[in-house]
């Protein structure tokens, strides 16, 4: 018989486990354009947990294809045509609502993820660099006094006792040590030395050289000695903050239809941008302007609702930009976002390309072009491009690319303007990725 | 454990030995191994003691741990392994009436891994235990030499077709070469049978048929394999082309062995548990008889059997339906309801109250333990009246109104149950897919053909699994299979583009 007792236990199983959940976050990664195409994300409110849910991720190996619903065996009491079980529905399949293992059901992990580590995901995704890394125009806000630092002179009243006793209790230490080496004493020897000439370091030494110590402390107990320079002062500072803050001005064109779609494709943008610049800047700030032949301020709710017909002045929207910079985010304290969406359409774009290299002239951070057209023939839309756009193109030299319809066209390095053409839900993610890229690597 | 526990769990394992040899179960030395729950968890994860580090590994150990904490219920109580020295574990902080089940449970397991003819093959291959705790040292030095990330991918490739192995579990693999000899002389024999007729009589049709076997020669000559094969791995671990590096090889090599050894335990599953449940609750009820352990304990080992053998609606409860078989067969030895003078006895009530005292139940239990798989039980000894008496069932999910799934009893004819869990226990999910060439095209592309028994394949595993096949091998991969009823040739190819 043998019952052997063993220490435990190797750590293969838990880390095993991280590697598998490493595989679990690259596949939320690949679920990525989904994710953030989802509408249930952006149009929540307050939550920042959302679920995911991922299938266990498993090794691939042949397997039978079973066709619809699941079915085994199981035992118990009934007949054909009992119900002996439910999953509740969520509105999305997949979900699970079972106790496992009593409930048939499919294997499903269900992952609860921030909203913000998605975002840590696509910037790792991006491969932008460190959001430390970039220099963020920041303003310097004054708070008032504060007590701030220890420094070496001030007066008496901001002596700082436990900083100075700290001080002397280094010096001492450190005469002692100095004591011993010079005289190649014992330590406790040296301290009744030290002691008896009452800290001073030469009357210590004559002390020993002459054999006087009297003084018989049987231990060391060490003492604050003080010499000029040892005292140390609290000092006041001016208390500020460093802010930094970011405006997004949101442009939309309501001229004509704005089917759901468009205006689906405008908040999902808008929405993971300013989640995005919230990572960076302290203070988010976001402002609507809607456009037909002439523009206005508005607030969210009619940024999205809002349709009316009439002429396409697109540069009435940059020039109240224009002006928005001028009298309320000055760039030399906002990093300016500005965001046009718009069909193509513009009765005077030569107009709207001088208002352009107005907001760039003011050194805005970037310029977003989104030519929205959702119900466009991808193959048309591929070759068909609007006046505007191709006054963009031309003017700024920008150079196009396309990818799955959607296309993408900037220019120099340090033009801060990307214009974007974009039909579905899919084109959110690579949109939003070639915006930020282009943006971390103007400056 | 206190010291006291264990000298008292040495005295009651040394009586439970006894007790099992007096009822004519085979032992052995078993190492208990006294340890926590966690490595319980670890060995049920990794199938083996001591096993190389992987993901799915690391998965399944976080899921049996989670089920274990959260739900109190997974209690990891019994981990023993076929090995020819057999090992168990027995957690720490289990109640001691539990660790005593678990070393009555094990005893029961014991006694299958020595008799039953399937694992008796599964210890034959190598020692994979052994095996298992030097590749793990191994397999470390490959991930610091090549990188984890590049082992992954060849352990990853390698289990993903791991348990493609002949059906039939006593086939050995054999040399190609003699293969090739063999199929050869085999040609040659029939050659022959035709050379004794004067070749003036011959008929159109004899020439015919010597011409193509003259070409079935021909072909032999070069082909690879000169068979199918359904051993995938192996086929790819002699023949790649690609060229597989030695590490990978022997990174290969091991999964396939631990693959082949573990086979014969899934064959047998069912009776194992239920062998071994069986045994437990007559060794319970002995030991509580004999005084050695007490009332209070007996309640705690009363509940948990309970828990175990619970009635599943939604699953195959092996532990309460194979101990229920054991007990149904005993009872029909004993009675001697079997053979044709009861099963076509017409009269009701006789049929139903038969009793030839013939007292066989114990030798045919030995019998069922011995040489009998999972399949081969369902086949013969799940009679109607066993599989209505276990108010078996097939259940469905339907759906129902705004996305709800509601489960219902779909069908309970003991016919169509028999003939599901029969398919279930001779293909376990693995499809048949098999070598058929691997200078496919004259250009060592590797023809794979999967074997269509009644089920397409899941097309986006298929694909995934090829991508695996295909970085083995190297070159283009094809496999032959049937989508909705028409003969397909589905291609994974350097581009990693699939095509149909």
């Amino acid at each position: 018989m043998s019952i052997i007792v063993t220490e435990p236990v190797t750590e293969r199983g838990r880390k095993d486990a991280r590697r598998h959940r490493e595989k679990q976050r690259e596949a939320i990664i690949d679920k990525l354009p989904e994710i953030i195409a989802d509408e249930s994300i952006i149009t929540r409110k307050g939550n920042k947990i959302i679920k995911i849910p991922i299938r266990s991720i498993d090794l691939p190996h042949f397997r039978p294809k079973t066709e619809g619903e699941s079915e085994g065996i199981g035992q118990g009491e009934g007949q054909p045509g009992d119900v002996i079980g439910h999953r509740p529905g969520q509105g999305k399949p997949g979900e699970p609502g079972q106790e496992p293992g009593q409930e048939p059901g499919v294997d499903y992990i269900e992952t609860e993820v921030d909203i913000e580590e998605i975002i840590e995901l696509m910037l790792e995704d991006l491969g932008l660099p460190k959001l430390e890394e970039k220099e963020v125009k920041e303003l310097i806000v004054e708070l008032g006094f504060k007590i701030g630092g220890i420094v070496r002179s001030g007066s008496w009243p901001l002596l700082d006792r436990r900083a100075t006793s700290q001080e002397g209790m280094k010096r001492f230490w450190s005469l002692l040590e100095a004591l011993r080496t010079e005289t190649g004493l014992d330590e406790l020897i040296c301290f009744n030395a030290l002691k008896q000439a009452e800290g001073l370091l030469e009357k210590a030494v004559e002390i020993l050289k002459q054999n006087q110590v009297t003084l018989k402390e049987s231990a060391i107990t060490p003492f604050p000695i003080f010499e000029a320079g040892d005292l140390r002062y609290r000092e006041i500072q001016q208390d500020t903050e460093n802010q930094s803050n970011a405006v997004i001005i949101a442009m939309m064109d309501v001229s004509g239809s704005m089917g759901d779609m468009k205006k689906y494709l405008a908040r999902a943008m808008l929405f993971w941008l300013v989640a995005f610049l919230r990572k960076l800047y302290k203070n988010v700030e976001i402002r609507f302007i809607i456009h037909h032949s002439t523009a206005k301020l508005v607030d969210e709710d009619n940024f999205f609702r809002t349709g009316e017909s009439g002429g396409t002045n697109c540069y009435t929207a940059y020039e109240l930009a224009n002006s928005l910079i001028d009298t309320e985010y000055p760039t030399n304290r906002w990093n300016v976002y500005v965001w046009h969406f718009s069909d193509g359409e513009d009765f005077s774009p030569d107009r709207t390309i001088e208002e352009l290299e107005k907001l760039i002239d003011k050194k805005v951070n970037m310029i977003g072009y989104g030519e929205v057209q959702p119900d466009a023939d991808p193959n048309l839309f591929k070759n068909n491009r609007s006046e505007l756009w191709e006054k963009f193109k031309n003017y700024f030299t920008l150079k196009e690319v396309h990818d799955n319809g959607l296309g993408l066209a900037e220019g120099e390095k340090d033009l801060p303007l990307l214009c974007i053409r974009l039909m579905e839900r899919e084109h959110i993610l690579p949109a939003l990725k070639a915006f930020l890229r282009k943006d971390r690597w103007t400056q | 454990m206190k010291k006291q526990e264990i000298e008292r769990l040495v005295e009651i394992e040394k009586r439970i030995k006894e007790i099992a040899e007096e009822s004519g179960l085979l032992t052995t030395e078993i190492a208990f191994e006294v340890t926590t729950a966690q490595r319980v968890l670890e060995g049920m994860a990794y199938e083996f003691p001591v096993n190389f580090s992987h993901w799915t590994f690391g998965r399944d150990y976080e899921k049996y741990r989670t089920i274990y904490e959260h739900t109190g219920t997974g209690i990891p109580y019994e981990q023993v392994w076929n090995f020819d020295k057999p090992k168990a574990f027995l957690v720490e902080t289990n109640p001691f009436a539990l660790n005593v089940l678990v070393i009555a449970h094990v005893y029961g397991h014991v006694d299958f891994f020595l008799a039953n003819r399937y694992l008796k093959h599964g210890r034959s291959f190598s020692n994979v235990v052994e095996e298992a705790r030097n590749a793990s040292k191994r397999f470390k030095e490959y991930e610091a030499h090549y990188g984890q990330k590049e082992v992954e991918k060849v352990i990853d490739a390698g289990m993903s077709i791991q348990w493609h192995q002949n059906p039939d579990p006593f086939f050995e693999e054999q040399d190609e070469e003699v293969v090739r000899g063999r199929l050869m002389s085999l040609e040659r024999a029939k050659l022959e049978r035709f050379e004794d007729l004067k070749s003036k009589f011959k008929k159109p049709e004899t020439k015919e048929e010597v011409a193509q076997i003259e070409k079935r020669l021909e072909k032999l000559t070069t082909k690879t394999p000169p068979e199918p094969t359904y051993d995938i791995l192996n086929y790819i671990i002699k023949k790649s082309p690609k060229p597989l590096k030695p590490w990978m090889v022997d990174v290969l090599t091991v999964i396939r062995n631990q693959a082949r050894s573990l086979a014969p335990n899934r064959k047998t599953k069912g009776l194992n548990e239920g062998w071994a449940t069986y045994w437990h609750v007559k060794i319970m009820r002995r030991l509580f008889k004999d005084g050695l352990i007490t009332p209070e304990e007996h309640g705690i080992f009363n509940d948990f059997h309970s828990s175990i053998t619970q009635e599943n609606k939604a699953g195959f409860n092996w532990y309460r339906i194979y101990l229920a078989l054991f007990e149904n067969i005993k009872e029909r030895w004993d009675k001697g309801q079997f053979g044709r003078d009861y099963e076509e006895e017409k009269n009701v009530f006789k049929h139903s109250r038969w009793d030839t005292a013939a007292g066989l139940g114990n030798q045919k239990i030995f019998e069922v333990r011995s040489f009998y798989s999972d399949r081969m039980a369902v086949e013969e000894l799940f009679t109607d009246e066993f599989i209505r008496e276990q108010q078996l069932y097939i259940w469905m999910g339907m759906s129902g109104e705004n996305g709800e799934v509601i489960y219902i009893i779909a069908e309970d004819d003991p016919e169509v149950i028999r003939e599901i869990l029969k398919e279930q226990f001779t293909y376990y999910g693995v499809p048949l897919v098999r070598v058929e060439n691997g200078n496919h095209n004259s250009q060592n592309h590797l023809l794979l053909k999967h074997v269509w028994n009644g089920y397409d394949l899941d097309s986006k595993y298929m694909n995934a699994t090829l991508e695996k096949i295909h970085y083995l091998w190297g070159g283009k991969v094809f496999l032959e299979t049937r989508v909705e009823n028409k003969e397909t040739i589905v291609t994974f190819d350097y581009n990693n583009k699939k095509k149909k």
